[in-house]
């Protein structure tokens, strides 16, 4: 019976590990995958008009950078409406002052929702947009000069109604945790969410994200009462059979910077978590027209507990495999759940490599070892955020936990 | 606006390069029908049994019946290569029941030597890119006469070079895909599995993979190939782990402990080029039996270093060339079987970079002329061997001992009979208990399990299939030695050196 149990629960958890791999991978599987998620050169024309909106709340201390970021831009048609709240004069003052300072592209919306939350802020700002495409930046964001006009060729060549370009969270330097989200996010963009766009089910991301306008109108927003608008919005819209198109490029790449310490990274997690697991209870993944798609839907969106729950029970079983009296064979089986996470570390590491290539910093031999002694703590980091999440959401804990923001990526732009 | 470059520049990206698909297959299929028929023709006649082929034989049949060997599995080779015989030699029992264990087991090694064909011939139309190249390697590595004359027989070597080259394979498709890299890290560990000496040519495999993989990807190849292979091959030592056999320790096998005695304690074979030596005698059977081969090939390897199209495969027969040579190690009599195909991959590769600098128009003559001249001694040397391989039998006597020890030989509850390896599976078919009814002469005085049964050492034995492998250990096994020598002949088979009885122990205390 336990050796039934044991060989039941290895094999599980080995497949889903070695799927989740494999869709990590995906761009990387053929050059020419590889090639194909690359913006393509634009034409030079510029035919689309956008409307770029930053929420901003608390964000005092990054706000300005990131507007005046967004004004160096080569395209010609833009418009930014930063939203603020009501009650946070410090941020109302300086998007007023960017305002005036730039008075025919910069516009300040102000939100006067009682309860604050992004999708609000954004619904907010809605109405307002005279752009063909919707922008989504966070106040904390570094966007290239180049990227709208890279997105209006994209736009055009793919015709798509919603592009996500890529994020990155660059100061990998910083702590052990902030290397191993770096990577995070690495794969993510670099590679897995490219396979979500060709497969029609993308959880969107939070920002660099290009919708436009009428889709966003015709389908209603943002959704106010979840905790990841973001992902939901691409769920929908995916269930709705509109055409996604995922672009990355390390020269224009939106940059960020990872939460200040692991309390606020457990923080951001937990939202996430709990996001995943309302955009699952809500159910419209299941309108999507594909059991395939419904599959990736249904795996995508429980991916975070599966995970934590794969990191929690890997040392269960290979302890179980040295104590438990079980045949050699099933002792066997009880480690099959390691190779696939062994091995992603393996690319994790091919992977910290090629991010040092691509963004021209230079990744030392520590950072190696850091990426491969951080795995085990930072799984257990993941599994409390997941219990947590977990927790929250039974609990009817749906408020929105805020990220604070030092501006440790713009630093590091300084200083390279 | 000005173009900008965005990432750093890598090659451009090619689609695959697909040949027609029009006749691809037919000639392959031709040569390679010929190929086997010839290996088929004389198969249970000839080479003459080697105790290693009993030994596989009869540890394939322990795996049919649930273990990983017949006696206690002392992690003397990782046992893949004679899990794998288990499985092909199914058939051949199911369907030809009456036929002797080593001919099944040699059956079964027509499908690993099939198999080997169609990797050289993939891998060298993906590393030469010409048809008529892959056709001759494919040719040469079944048809030069060391690979005639062992191929077929029960050797772990032959499944280990199958898997090499299937991550050869793998490593150069012009697909480049990732699964494909890390399949052939996967594939390079069930070659060390099959049969650990193989190890020595990994390297030959990251330069293949080098070849095979693009620029812009090839970090991840690396890292899904080492991936695939390091963590496959860790089943094993985590096998001996969870056994608590690992480390060497009192009263248990290890695998530490046997590679120890392997590297270390097992008396070495001499230099090759001593005369006098094991070593020495084989390289001079192996030169007698082919000389073109493997000088031909080993100069195309030399050289084949600096051409791309017989770099991968000349690295592996170099490493292989350059273990071989160390003054005192272990040389066994099957570690050519290692070096053919990729001796032939060799060959072809330097044609095919002869070819290729003829046809731009500054060819050189000199290699050309060689390249026919030895052409042409393997033509006319080939065949005289070749003839005399799918001619000559040695082996009548054991396949009419197989016969009487399956037919005839009383079977009577709690008796011993000392028997080779080659000839074991056969007695344990005709119902003698398998390991202390039937017993393996290489174990009498060599594995305690078994002394234990005999207090009264050759006394307890009641007959003895005397073999030259039985009559060549008996020297070292004195139980052996005086049972031997106190029986009389029940029955002969064969004559000469050759020849097998079947002796009657007439002292016993019974």
């Amino acid at each position: 019976m336990i050796s039934f149990l044991a060989i039941f629960i290895s094999v599980i958890l080995t497949a889903s590990a070695a799927l989740t791999m494999w869709w990590m991978l995906h761009a990387w599987r053929t050059p020419e995958t590889l090639h194909a998620t690359r913006f393509s050169a634009p034409d030079g024309e510029q035919r689309m008009s956008f409307s770029l909106l930053v929420p901003a709340r608390m964000e005092e201390n990054v706000l300005a950078a990131t507007v005046t970021g967004l004004l160096q831009s080569t395209h010609r048609d833009f418009e930014i409406l930063v939203i603020v709240g009501h009650d946070d004069p410090g941020t109302a003052a300086i998007a007023a002052e960017l305002a005036r300072d730039h008075p025919d592209q910069v516009r300040v919306i102000t939100d006067t929702n009682p309860r604050k939350n992004k999708p609000k802020a954004l619904n907010t700002a809605l109405p307002h947009c005279t752009g063909e495409i919707v922008g989504v930046f966070d106040a904390e964001d570094e966007v290239h000069p180049l990227l709208l006009e890279h997105v209006d060729h994209e736009f055009r060549k793919t015709r798509a109604d919603v592009l996500q370009g890529g994020v990155q969270l660059i100061n990998f330097h910083s702590s052990w945790y902030s290397l191993r989200n770096c990577m995070e996010y690495f794969f993510w963009f670099r590679s897995r969410l490219h396979l979500h766009a060709r497969m029609g089910f993308i959880p969107l991301g939070g920002n660099t994200v290009f919708v436009r306008t009428e889709v966003l109108r015709e389908n209603g927003g943002w959704d106010q009462d979840c905790l990841a608008e973001d992902c939901d919005l691409g769920v929908r819209l995916s269930t709705r059979g509109k055409k996604f198109a995922v672009a990355y490029d390390a020269v224009l790449v939106t940059r960020e910077e990872t939460p200040g310490s692991i309390k606020a990274l457990v923080k951001q997690r937990t939202r996430w978590n709990q996001g995943f697991l309302q955009v699952l209870r809500k159910g419209e993944w299941k309108a999507l027209p594909t059991l395939r798609q419904r599959l990736l839907a249904r795996f995508t969106l429980t991916s975070p507990f599966i995970q934590a729950f794969t990191g929690a029970v890997i040392p269960v079983g290979i302890l179980a495999g040295f104590l438990l009296d079980v045949p050699d064979g099933v002792a066997l089986i009880t480690f099959l759940p390691l190779l696939p996470t062994l091995t992603m570390l393996a690319f994790e590491l091919a992977g910290l490599h090629e991010f040092g290539g691509q963004y021209g910093v230079r990744v030392r031999a520590g950072h190696y070892a850091k990426l491969i002694a951080g795995l085990p703590l930072y799984q257990l980091i993941l599994a409390v955020a997941a219990l947590r999440s977990v927790w929250r959401e039974s609990t009817g804990r749906g408020d929105w936990e805020l990220t604070h923001h030092v501006g440790a990526h713009l630093r590091l732009r300084e200083d390279t | 606006m000005t173009a900008v470059l965005l990432a750093p520049s890598a090659p451009p990206v090619d689609a695959p390069v697909r040949p027609a698909r029009r006749h691809r297959f037919l000639p392959v299929a031709v040569l390679l029908v010929l190929l086997i028929a010839a290996h088929a023709w004389n198969l249970a006649d000839q080479p003459f049994p080697n105790d290693d082929e009993g030994a596989y034989i009869s540890q394939a049949w322990a795996v049919q019946h649930g273990q990983l060997a017949h006696y206690t599995y002392w992690y003397d080779h990782p046992p893949l290569g004679w899990i794998q015989l288990a499985v092909l030699s199914w058939p051949g029992q199911w369907l030809l029941p009456g036929l002797p264990a080593l001919v099944h087991g040699r059956i079964a090694m027509l499908v690993v030597l099939a198999i080997t064909l169609l990797l050289v011939y993939t891998v060298a139309r993906r590393l030469q890119g010409t048809r008529w190249t892959a056709l001759l390697a494919m040719a040469i590595a079944g048809l030069s006469p060391l690979a005639l004359s062992m191929q077929h027989q029960v050797y772990l070597d032959n499944f280990a070079v199958m898997w090499l080259l299937a991550a050869f394979a793998l490593a150069l498709s012009p697909r480049r895909h990732l699964w494909q890299h890390v399949a052939a890290g996967m594939a390079t560990s069930f070659a060390v599995l099959s049969k650990e000496t193989i190890a020595i040519a990994v390297p030959a495999v990251i330069v293949a993979l080098w070849q095979g993989s693009h620029p812009s990807t090839r970090r991840f190849s690396l890292a899904g190939f080492f991936s695939g292979m390091v963590f496959t091959a860790s089943l094993y030592p985590l096998y001996a782990a969870l056994k608590g056999e690992l480390f060497a320790g009192e009263d248990h096998v290890s695998l530490i402990g046997t590679l120890a005695f392997q590297l270390h304690d097992r008396a070495g074979t001499g230099s090759v080029f001593v005369p006098g030596t094991e070593a020495h005698e084989l390289l001079m059977s192996w030169l007698g039996n082919d000389p073109v081969l493997l000088i031909g090939g080993l100069a195309a390897a030399v050289a084949g270093l600096a051409v791309r199209p017989a770099r991968a495969p000349a690295l592996a027969v170099l490493l292989l060339v350059v273990v071989a040579l160390r003054p005192d190690g272990y040389l066994p009599k099957m570690y050519i079987v290692q070096l053919v195909p990729f001796l032939a991959l060799s060959v072809a590769g330097i044609a095919t970079a002869v070819v290729i600098r003829t046809e731009r128009g500054f060819g050189s003559a000199l290699v050309t002329t060689a390249l026919i001249v030895t052409g042409a001694i393997a033509l006319t040397g080939w065949p005289v061997t070749g003839a005399r391989m799918l001619t000559e039998s040695t082996n009548d006597g054991y396949m009419a001992a197989s016969r009487w020890l399956r037919e005839e030989m009383p079977v009577r509850p709690g008796q011993r009979t000392i028997v080779d390896g080659v000839l074991w599976v056969d007695l344990v078919r005709a119902g003698h208990a398998p390991g202390l009814g039937a017993i393996w002469h290489y174990k009498i005085d060599l594995d305690p399990a078994v002394q234990r049964t005999l207090p009264g050492g050759w006394r307890d034995i009641d007959y003895v299939v005397s073999t030259p492998a039985v009559r060549g250990e008996a020297a070292q096994l004195p139980t052996l030695a005086g049972a031997l020598a106190h029986s009389r002949v029940v029955a002969t088979f064969g004559a000469g050196d050759g020849r097998i009885e079947v002796r009657e122990v007439l002292t016993t205390t019974r």
